[in-house]
């Protein structure tokens, strides 16, 4: 395995816009601690066109990140074909992992509206236990 | 019949099938409905520094820990009954403490103004009966509400609708994806970018206003045609929309003006975010972000992102939220960082860094009361299942009589 090809994977420009997702609402429900809800929400769907343009395949694994944090998710292809230029996650606290904390004094966080950068990588899909981590002052068994 | 609380259309028409005093099985529910009535697979136990302890215990904790703060914050209470967010305000009312609730960076902005009767609404009731054309605007109803289109607005037959969506309704969709609520408006998705809700709102009111506007004029023009035909329309108003243009949410009102056939409705998440918001209005005057002091003052400082950057509050109880999953990544060190005391029935990010943890009741599985349906109607909620939990109403009460 050539590891130096993923180190040096073009990192891309990204726009990631949230939205809800029944099944991951569902998830949710039952066990925001489930490898289910993971599943849902640690992924990014990317058009077909963009998927292309970056190189990238469904179920390929992307690092995203910008200065409010980093994770690991899966990327699929949209369901429908969209135009390209915006890319989309379930709102979640992946998702969330990305969202400035900046409100402008107005009290409502740009959820919607996440700029990051996207490139391949090798790493394995970020947990909610390793999202949640940093802030846990003792370790608590799952 | 049982009422689900997965979501603001709080379904009344659910059935619930016990065995051995656990819910088995529902009929009629969504999926999403469906999954809440069955329960978490992990119930929260009371804690003090994440070391198990018994409820009695978590109490005298909280209190301790609630006395001794400076500046506490309440927040939450959008999963909680009508009697319980009542006690709540109080409560916060007792300790000069500030109290803010998800609608703050959700639907706030919108249910403020309906509450103060800018935006003209009305009742889902009436959509089934008497809409015509129907507006999702940045609203995934599908994913989100799930039984919207077919218990109130799209599918159902209506006294006045009694052909429903083969010839009566029409339904729109604009957002800037095609959702699964897009898909089922066929022929009427308007696709607009990200952020671009201010200017397509521009154009439809110069294209309402007889002017042709620079903005996709063909379909713009298609558009203010079938809405200027409406006989009792209504735009249903996710928060796609509401976040597009937070910075401008008159917005809103203007376009409201040029349509007189249609009324406004928030679609709302959470089962009592509305219920929290008219409750506080009517004691306040303000749906959110309240200091009582116990005078309420009204500041976006009492936001609890704001709070939290800005570290103004040093205790907060958090009732029926999860704002470790909810919020910002950058504001959870300074809420891991304060006493968080979690009332949940369940296990949370939040529960996780909680200095104390109460469990309460699942309501209208495990305990009854009321609660406010996105539209302003009020829905009882009875109580299915017997337990041991104390329901969140309680667990108010026992706070109260200790400090
Ligand atoms: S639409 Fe909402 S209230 Fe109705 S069953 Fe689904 S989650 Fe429950």
């Amino acid at each position: 395995m050539d590891i130096g090809k993923f180190l040096k994977s073009p990192e891309y420009e990204i726009k990631i816009t949230t939205y809800r997702d029944i099944f991951q609402a569902e998830a949710m429900e039952r066990d925001r601690f489930g490898e289910e809800y993971k599943m849902l929400s640690a992924a990014i769907s990317i058009s077909k066109i963009d998927m292309q343009k970056m190189g990238l395949k469904p179920k390929d694994r992307v690092k995203i990140s910008n200065s409010y944090g980093s994770i690991i998710v899966e990327a699929k292809e949209t369901k429908k074909d969209e135009p390209g230029g915006l890319a989309f996650m379930v709102n979640s606290p992946w998702s969330n992992s990305l969202v400035s904390g900046d409100t402008q004094g107005k009290g409502i966080p740009e959820y919607k509206n996440i700029n990051a950068k996207i490139s391949l990588s090798k790493e394995e899909i970020t947990t909610l236990e390793k999202l949640i981590a940093p802030f846990i002052k003792k370790p608590i068994p799952f | 019949m049982a009422t689900c609380t997965g979501c603001a259309l709080l379904c009344d028409d659910i059935e619930a099938i016990v065995e051995n005093n656990r819910i088995k099985e529902t009929r009629n529910a969504c999926r999403r409905g469906a999954a809440r009535m069955k329960g978490c697979v992990n119930r929260l136990v009371p804690s003090i520094d994440q070391k198990p302890t018994d409820i009695e215990s978590s109490i005298r904790k909280t209190v301790e820990i609630i006395k001794n703060a400076r500046s506490p914050m309440l927040f939450g209470l959008d999963n909680s009954t009508c009697e319980a967010q009542a006690k709540g305000i109080r409560l916060a009312k007792k300790l000069n403490a500030v109290i803010d609730d998800t609608s703050s960076f959700c639907q706030g902005l919108l249910i403020e103004r309906i509450l103060q009767k800018k935006l003209r609404t009305c009742s889902l009731d009436d959509i089934r009966n008497k809409a015509d054309v129907l507006v999702y605007w940045g609203s995934d109803a599908q994913d989100s509400q799930p039984r919207h289109l077919s218990r109130f607005s799209y599918f159902p037959r209506g006294e006045s609708r009694q052909r429903g969506y083969e010839e009566d309704r029409k339904a729109i969709a604009i957002d800037v994806r095609e959702s699964n609520t897009a898909k089922i408006c066929k022929g009427h998705f308007y696709r607009i970018p990200l952020k671009g809700d201010r200017e397509f709102i521009l154009a439809l009111i110069e294209a309402l206003s007889g002017k042709v506007p620079a903005y996709d004029t063909k379909k713009m023009l298609e558009l203010a045609g079938i809405l200027k035909k409406a006989e009792f329309g209504a735009v249903f108003v996710g928060i796609g929309l509401t976040y597009s243009i937070k910075e401008d949410f008159d917005i809103l009102t203007a376009l409201a003006e040029k349509l007189p056939n249609f009324n406004i409705m928030p679609m709302v998440g959470h089962y009592n975010m509305r219920g929290f918001n008219e409750a506080l209005f009517k004691e306040t005057g303000f749906v959110n972000r309240v200091k009582l002091e116990p005078k309420a003052v009204h500041d976006n400082k009492y936001s609890i992102m704001e709070s939290l950057i800005r570290k103004n509050t040093d205790a907060i109880i958090v009732v029926g939220s999860d704002p470790m999953i909810s919020l910002p990544r950058p504001v959870l060190t300074y809420l891991a960082s304060i006493p968080v005391i979690c009332i949940d029935p369940c296990i949370s990010m939040t529960s996780k860094i909680a200095a104390v943890t109460i469990p309460c009741a699942a309501t209208c599985m495990e305990s009854g009361g009321t609660a406010i349906r996105m539209d302003g109607k009020v829905i009882s909620l009875s109580k299915i299942i017997t337990s041991e939990y104390m329901p969140d109403e309680e667990i108010m009460d026992r706070l109260m009589e200790a400090i």
